[in-house]
């Protein structure tokens, strides 16, 4: 009896083996499928939900975009860098889902979507649907779940008093942002070894629209070897011109009467 | 269980199994390629009776085979009989490599048969080289076959 | 008294000064850009010349339709549909109404003049900031009449240049081996185009085989390798008087061949009795100078466009890898190590990037690498591909594809393909035949 048993699994084994060999689509890597979309988007609040300040923030961000990039980075496949978009996008491309799958593991209030999916469709009115948009709240949402990774150390109650006053909250400035990503054409033939920071500062009507435009770093803009800098600077031009009237916040008129935008191309182009 | 029984399951648990192994993925051998370097003589010309006019490589190689040996022993045998008969050697790569290498890989092959060919006597002013590379392949298909037999060195009578 | 009023008062009522708010705008999307190609205006005049002269009704939207199809086909501009143009080209080219080109969601407006003056084509143009509503560009040129598609390149160079950053291609041709007949027994050609595929010519006849042309930087020399009388040798061919030289004298296969970015060496493999090595010649003083001496197999070189260094092709490790070395042969350094054979290095004209095709697991990569082999980035993978070369602006690749054969051995296709630096925008490149190794020219009008 127990050497039926043996013979029996000795060729079991052996058959299992074989099978393992021979068949190699086995080992194959599962699909990735993309999953229902469902995206949490955040209500713009005048207070900050966050006690974080506006660097920390930039900070979890590129850890956790460097941490992506390197997944999606393969040698074999075409890389799918996760700034760049293909030119005729489809809503949600690969990248973003993957994004937003990591965020639904972390995320934990259901009730709060039906409420905020409300507030999508008003920001759909007003620009044309964009998936950077929807990229820049998912980096907010990040934020959001990074909240339990105890990152909070450093930042005090205090600091969330001072946001308020001389800053935007972190959700008006994100959608600013937001509003801006999706109006910036960036141009393509920029060096990626170069400071390709332009500064604008703008004067402000209460509705967003804009009264004045001033280059900051206007001496550049004729500097010899440096002209790619007024490319640069025509382009960010363009796009706050593009984005009138800009995403302001409803109250506070005094705060964010006078803003600049600080245009900075190194990461999009690094990538 | 008695013994009919256990002989009945091993049986068919080794049917399953050679069944499985027949599926698994195609080993190198056929009966027309060893290893690599294909061995049948579809096509394969002849210069005399029993001296064929070509050998054959494994990819990325230029060795040359004991067959090949063999069959380059017969052409200096030929050669020797026929000593007014000069000869070109074209050396040729199968479509599975950049363009430019496979020109130099054509011209090592073609020249590894010459090498054997002068071991054997032959003078050097009776063997030109030339290279092929990918250009001129017998077999226009993109098969593993196809390729072997695209991998060659022919010896060309040139007078 | 009044002093101390006024101190109490700023006390009690502190002047509440914000701090100028910072926002970072760290990205932004890589949509093509909206831009509006407006025909060129051409009085009724010139119009009638021209037709006589060229059999086109109206080279003003002729000249514009290049521009149009360069901008689009660049992947990185939109060039919006004129039937939605409100403009007439005879206004806008004066003072465009801004709103009207708005409207249509145009970014940037290119507008412009032709007019036959003294036997010869002259052409203004000019581009507009649609958003800030100024002009950003007004330029004009004059050329001989048959001249005018290279017209329509040379705009869209300047304004592709105005807009990215980025030198333009567009001005440029591209030389390449043309095939026909079956795989056994292809007939090959050397044949010249425009980059958009126009005013095709055939430069030999097909009698022999002809592989690997190469332009050199002057433009009017080319260099390749011919099976003339059954000798593979490397040749010079002149396009404007159609004369051929053999370069050198050597006493085997000489092939690989390009030139030096200064357009006065030629480099090449030189194959003897199973060994390939890297040789220079001198055009003028026909020096001929031994770069490698390594019984390994050495080819595909090239040069970095300060001409001081070389990358090559060679399997001293056992398998094709690709190499750097100094000009004169050495300091040789191996940069490729991913798994997979690589080959057909080519040093972008920019002096930061070499491309290369890799062969791995069956499947054949075009990428491109940094010059000390870091960054290695595959942009498309397919069952054959290989020999990538630059624009001479170092952003788009150009390369050839063939095709499977079917199980009798037909189907058999070669084709041209383009592809962007950033993986996108890849497409076919059409011509009238098949065709395989390409190779672009530099901007002509240099």
């Amino acid at each position: 009896m127990n050497r039926n048993i043996v013979i029996s699994f000795g060729f079991h084994t052996l058959l299992v083996l074989i099978t393992a060999m021979s068949l190699p689509f086995l080992s194959k890597k599962p699909i990735d499928l993309p999953p229902i979309v469902s995206v949490e988007l955040i209500q713009i609040t005048d207070k900050t939900n966050i006690p974080f300040a506006p660097k920390a923030k930039k900070i979890i961000e590129k850890v956790k975009e460097k941490e992506k990039e390197k997944k999606l980075v393969s040698e074999q496949a075409p890389p799918k860098i996760v700034k760049k978009e293909k030119p005729d996008a489809v809503p949600l491309p690969d990248e973003k889902i993957e994004k937003v799958k990591k965020i639904k593991e972390e995320k934990q209030n259901p009730e709060k979507i039906e409420t905020e999916v409300k507030q999508v469709s008003e920001f759909e009115k007003k620009d044309l649907f964009d998936p950077n948009s929807i990229a820049a709240l998912i980096d907010k949402s990040k934020i959001e779940s990074a909240e339990s990774n105890k990152k909070l150390d450093k930042i005090t109650q205090d600091q969330d008093k001072s946001i308020d006053l001389s800053a935007l909250s972190l959700s008006e400035e994100d959608a600013l942002k937001a509003q801006i990503f999706g109006c910036w054409s960036i141009p393509l033939g920029l060096p990626y070894n170069e400071n390709l920071l332009v500064r604008i500062k703008l004067q402000l009507k209460p509705d967003g629209t804009i009264i004045r435009s001033e280059i900051l770093d206007h001496a550049r803009m004729n500097k010899p070897g440096q002209g790619f800098y007024k490319v640069l600077a025509e382009s960010a031009l363009r796009a706050v011109k593009l984005c009138q009237p800009l995403r302001v916040p409803s109250t506070g008129y005094e705060r964010w009467k006078e803003l600049q935008l600080n245009f900075d191309a190194r990461e999009m182009l690094e990538g | 269980m008695n013994l009919s029984k256990i002989l009945k399951n091993s049986f068919m648990v080794l049917i399953a199994s050679l069944v499985l192994t027949a599926c698994a993925t195609q080993k190198k051998s056929t009966n027309l390629t060893q290893g690599d370097v294909y061995t049948g003589t579809e096509t394969v010309e002849y210069l005399a009776s029993g001296v064929k006019d070509r050998v054959f490589f494994a990819t990325n190689e230029t060795v040359l085979t004991t067959a090949s040996r063999e069959t380059l022993r017969k052409q200096a045998a030929w050669l020797r009989k026929n000593s007014k008969i000069t000869i070109v050697l074209e050396g040729h790569a199968d479509e599975r490599g950049t363009r430019e290498y496979n020109l130099a890989l054509g011209e090592r092959r073609a020249n590894s048969a010459k090498d054997y060919l002068l071991t054997y006597g032959i003078s050097s002013d009776r063997i030109s080289v030339i290279s092929y590379g990918k250009e001129r392949p017998v077999d226009s298909g993109s098969t593993p076959l196809s390729w072997s037999k695209n991998r060659r060195s022919v010896t060309v009578k040139a007078n | 008294m009044l002093f101390r009023y006024l101190f109490f008062l700023l006390i009690l009522f502190p002047i509440k000064t914000f701090a100028l708010i910072e926002v970072d705008i760290t990205r932004g999307n890589l949509n093509p850009l909206p831009i509006a190609v407006s025909p060129l205006s051409i009085d009724e005049d010139s119009k009638k010349s021209f037709n006589q002269i060229l059999k086109k009704k109206n080279i003003g939207s002729e000249i514009s339709s290049v521009v149009e199809n360069n901008l689009k086909k660049s992947g990185l501009f939109n060039p919006l549909n004129k039937d939605a143009f409100l403009q007439k080209p005879e206004i806008a080219n004066l003072k465009p109404r801004f709103e009207d080109w708005n409207l249509i969601k145009a970014q940037a407006l290119i507008t412009g003049k032709v007019k036959f003056v003294d036997e010869k084509l002259r052409v203004e143009f000019r581009l507009w900031d649609v958003l800030a509503g100024k002009e950003m560009m007004a330029l004009a040129f004059t050329t001989v009449p048959s001249n005018w598609r290279r017209v329509g390149h040379i705009i869209t160079d300047k304004v592709y240049e105005r807009l990215t950053g980025e030198k333009g291609y567009f001005d440029t041709r591209i030389i390449y081996v043309s095939e026909e007949g079956p795989k056994t027994n292809r007939v090959k050609k050397l044949a010249i185009m425009d980059q958009d595929g126009f005013n095709n010519k055939f430069l030999t006849l097909g009698n022999e085989l002809v592989l690997t042309p190469r332009f050199s930087p002057t433009n009017q020399m080319v260099t390749y390798l011919s099976y003339f009388r059954n000798l593979p040798r490397v040749y010079l061919l002149d396009i404007e008087t159609g004369m051929q030289e053999v370069v050198g004298d050597f006493p085997g296969m000489t092939f690989a061949p390009r030139f030096s970015p200064d357009g006065k060496k030629i480099i090449m493999s030189f194959a003897k009795d199973g060994n390939s090595d890297i040789y220079t010649m001198d055009l003028e003083n026909r020096i001929v100078e031994r770069v490698t001496n390594h019984p390994s197999i050495d080819t595909s070189p090239s040069f970095s466009p300060n001409g001081k260094k070389i990358t090559f092709n060679s399997d001293r490790s056992g398998y094709q890898q690709i190499y750097i070395m100094d000009s004169n042969g050495k300091n040789v350094k191996r940069i490729s190590f991913g798994n997979g054979l690589y080959g057909t290095p080519v040093w972008s004209p920019r002096g930061d990037l070499i491309a290369f095709t890799k062969l791995h697991k069956g499947k054949f990569y075009i990428g491109v690498m940094r010059t000390d082999g870091t960054g290695e980035r595959l942009l498309t993978e397919n069952f054959y591909q290989e020999a990538p070369s630059w624009s001479p602006n170092g952003r788009v690749l150009i390369f050839y594809r063939e095709t499977k054969t079917n199980s009798k051995g037909e189907g058999f296709s070669a084709k041209l393909w383009s592809i962007d630096l950033t993986g996108y925008n890849e497409k076919l490149v059409e011509t009238e035949t098949d065709a395989s190794d390409p190779s672009w020219s530099s901007l002509l009008g240099n």
